[in-house]
């Protein structure tokens, strides 16, 4: 009976791969054999966050970006700039999302941490912190 | 009478004395004597004893209920005494009584007074923490209610007024905010 890898394991050594320069396609098309050998395509999700902090922690970032508008060329190169010099980060590699009902700002989504800088969630800190 | 004394008597002068002389039969006066002494001695020895027994006890009875009047008299009067005694000691413990009973009133009355007007300032109290949570609750609400408006107002106007440019300006104070 084979050993049952950790997720941690599985996402250090996608990673480590990825950062060798491993063909990203050939990544994903063994992880997903390996997950459906065996039988852990469930945690799909959990070990692509687990990947996203292993790499995080070999200096390369994967952020998402939430605005009601789409960023401009120079705005998103702010965001990946900020990010890199609040991770220490080498690589910042931006996903960029809208969604209107952000209504105005920015929210990066980073592994393990968040920064909300948008105008609906001023508005609902509003509605929460002053509410009594 | 007259006839009695003077039947023995003689109109002839006496030939025998003085009590011939007086008309005194010397026979008919022993006679007399021995009779009247008969009935003395027949009154002193049937009628007397029997009169005087009879005075006597009419005299005892009369003593005796003299002194029964006396003793029920006294009775009468230690009774009255007792009697005034145990009125007056009635009364006394009416007295007492009355007048704990009007202490212990004015007690009940006081207690009742100062109960009720701790109830009173209890429920005044009560009335205005009572309102006065209210007048805060309905602030909060009032304030709660106008802070959602001015979120909800501000998020219409400013979802309309914002756009590429002026969210890209927005992104750029925020990214310096950040650094």
């Amino acid at each position: 009976m084979a050993i049952r890898l950790s997720r941690r394991k599985i996402a250090g050594y996608i990673a480590d791969q990825a950062v060798s320069g491993v063909d990203a396609n050939n990544l994903v098309q063994l992880l997903a054999a390996f997950l459906v050998d065996s039988r852990r395509v469930g945690e799909l999700t959990l070990i692509i966050r687990d990947i996203e902090y292993q790499l995080a922690e070999r200096g390369f970032v994967l952020a998402s970006v939430v605005s009601a508008h789409k960023l401009s060329a120079d705005t998103q190169q702010s965001i990946i700039d900020m990010v890199s010099s609040q991770t220490g980060s080498k690589s910042v590699q931006l996903q960029q999302f809208v969604d209107p009902n952000v209504i105005g700002g920015f929210k990066v989504d980073l592994p393990g941490r968040q920064l909300d800088s948008t105008i609906a969630h001023k508005l609902t800190q509003l509605r929460t912190n002053y509410k009594k | 009478m007259n006839h009695l004394l003077t039947q023995f008597a003689t109109t002839e002068p006496a030939s025998g004395g003085i009590f011939e002389a007086l008309g005194i039969d010397w026979k008919t006066l022993i006679i007399q004597i021995v009779a009247f002494l008969i009935l003395v001695w027949l009154l002193g020895k049937f009628v007397y004893p029997w009169l005087m027994k009879s005075v006597d006890e009419r005299q005892a009875k009369i003593e005796a209920a003299t002194k029964a009047a006396s003793e029920a008299q006294a009775a009468a009067s230690d009774a009255e005494a007792q009697v005034e005694k145990l009125l007056k000691k009635a009364r006394g413990e009416a007295a007492d009584i009355i007048a704990t009973a009007k202490l212990e009133s004015a007690d009940v009355v006081s207690k009742s007074e100062d109960k009720a007007k701790k109830r009173a300032d209890q429920i005044v109290a009560d009335a205005k923490s009572e309102l006065a949570k209210e007048v805060v609750a309905a602030k909060n609400a009032l304030h709660n209610e106008t802070l959602e408006l001015v979120a909800l107002a501000t998020e219409k106007v400013v979802g309309k007024v914002i756009t590429d440019k002026n969210n890209d300006d927005i992104i750029s104070d925020a990214l310096k905010a950040v650094k």
